[in-house]
């Protein structure tokens, strides 16, 4: 193989990782391991939520360094299972160049579940966490309908491009406006409940946990912006919140 | 009944969210069993122990050791157990709080409610990190272990010879 082929498949690899949900010493642990596998001498990866950067030498001289930029992450865990495993398979059995690109197109183009099931999948979460906090079922069903509404809203907004921020924000917005209204109507009276219970979709569950992860394994830089970037989520989220329940006050009579 | 219910909705909402997050079909269902072990063990201390931060890291604690097992039983990273488990035990309700109290005027108690929560995050994160530590530890003694072996297995052999 020679050494543009195999930065190239390296380079796949963790950018499929890395933008699927990887932790960040996963994507570089993984990286190393292909490319020692395949025959490279040496080498380096460095890597942040955002970019990737890879130094291969091979034989004496020759020595490539290829950069990645990552634009959009998503949360796709079983990509970041199947290319776990492919990056451990190539290190006991020999596989070609052609059938590696094969293996990756294949694993990235595999299908998720579908949008319907992914719909009521947001909105039985955010039900179940109402009857968690002390929700009846009737305020449940509420949380259903809101969970409908902020995943739809989402992700038309997400095709659009729009900062993760903002998205968070008009979720937040979205739980409280339709639970103030609820309780102005007065088909509940447990509004705090089903605020909380339909802001738990939203929480960024993930990307603590890879934050808390990132810092155990010692990359600090990847770990604090993951910490920093579930702080704002957090914050917009509340601040979403804190809109209608402000300007709607007298409706609720907070 | 009133401990067991809370138990079954973490459940339902973990494997939700196990959904979300496009996990594979055969694993849905061990990681959302996750978000019920969690449950049950803040459930079952709660009896016993009365400062809830204590809770959240024990809580913490049995998943992080579920998660562990779960991903060596089935060779898949930890993550995909990890962060489907902890879902329920972020203290959505603490945030909330917080700022309901902050808008409110209640400077005071959003700052009593502020850090509570923060120190709940706090313990969560020191949860994960003393099992994640403890098994790279184990798995560090095994592997040196093994390498002795194998090294005494063959200066045996040599002096055989």
């Amino acid at each position: 193989m020679t050494i543009s082929q195999l930065s190239h498949i390296a380079m796949e690899m963790g950018v499929i990782l890395l933008s699927n949900g990887a932790e960040t010493y996963r994507v570089e642990e993984s990286m190393h391991r292909i490319c020692i596998a395949l025959g490279a001498r040496e080498a380096e990866i460095f890597c942040v939520p955002t970019t990737i950067i890879i130094s291969i030498t091979m034989d004496d001289i020759e020595t490539l360094t290829l950069t990645r930029r990552i634009h959009t992450r998503v949360t796709d865990l079983t990509k970041v299972d199947e290319m776990n495993h492919l990056s451990r398979q190539i290190c006991y059995e020999a596989i070609s160049y052609d059938e590696l690109l094969l293996e990756i197109k294949h694993i990235n183009n595999a299908p998720s579940y579908p949008y319907l099931l992914q719909v009521l999948a947001f909105a039985f979460i955010s039900q179940m966490f109402t009857l968690f906090f002390g929700g009846s079922f009737k305020d449940s069903c509420i949380g259903f309908i809101i969970g409908i509404g902020t995943k739809l809203l989402m992700d038309i907004m997400s095709r659009l491009e729009t900062n993760n921020f903002f998205i968070n924000m008009v979720g937040g917005f979205i739980a409280a406006t339709v639970a103030v209204t609820a309780a102005g109507l007065g088909l509940t009276t447990h509004m705090n409940t089903i605020i909380i219970g339909s802001i738990m979709t939203l929480v960024p569950g993930l990307v603590i946990t890879n934050a808390i992860r990132d810092i155990i394994a010692g990359d600090y830089l990847a770990g604090l912006t993951k910490g920093i970037e579930a702080l704002l989520i957090a914050a917009s989220i509340a601040a979403g919140v804190a809109v209608p329940l402000s300007l709607l006050r007298p409706f609720w009579g907070g | 009944m009133t401990y067991f219910l809370p138990c079954l909705y973490a459940f339902g909402a973990s494997f939700a969210f196990a959904v979300v997050f496009n996990i594979k079909k055969n694993k849905l269902l061990f990681s959302a069993l996750g978000g019920f072990v969690g449950q049950l063990t803040f459930a079952l201390f709660q009896l016993i122990i009365g400062n809830d931060v204590i809770l959240y890291m024990l809580a913490a604690i049995a998943i992080s050791l579920y998660a562990e097992i779960m991903a060596r039983a089935t060779s898949s990273p930890t993550t995909i157990y990890l962060a489907v488990a902890l879902i329920p035990l972020v203290p959505g309700g603490g945030m909330y709080y917080t700022m309901l109290y902050f808008i409110n005027g209640e400077t005071d108690l959003g700052v009593s409610t502020g850090i509570h929560t923060l120190l709940i995050s706090g313990a969560m994160a020191v949860g994960i990190i003393l099992v994640s530590s403890l098994v790279t530890l184990t798995r560090k003694i095994m592997i040196r272990r093994r390498l002795s072996i194998r090294k005494q297995s063959k200066q045996d052999l040599n002096e055989s010879e």
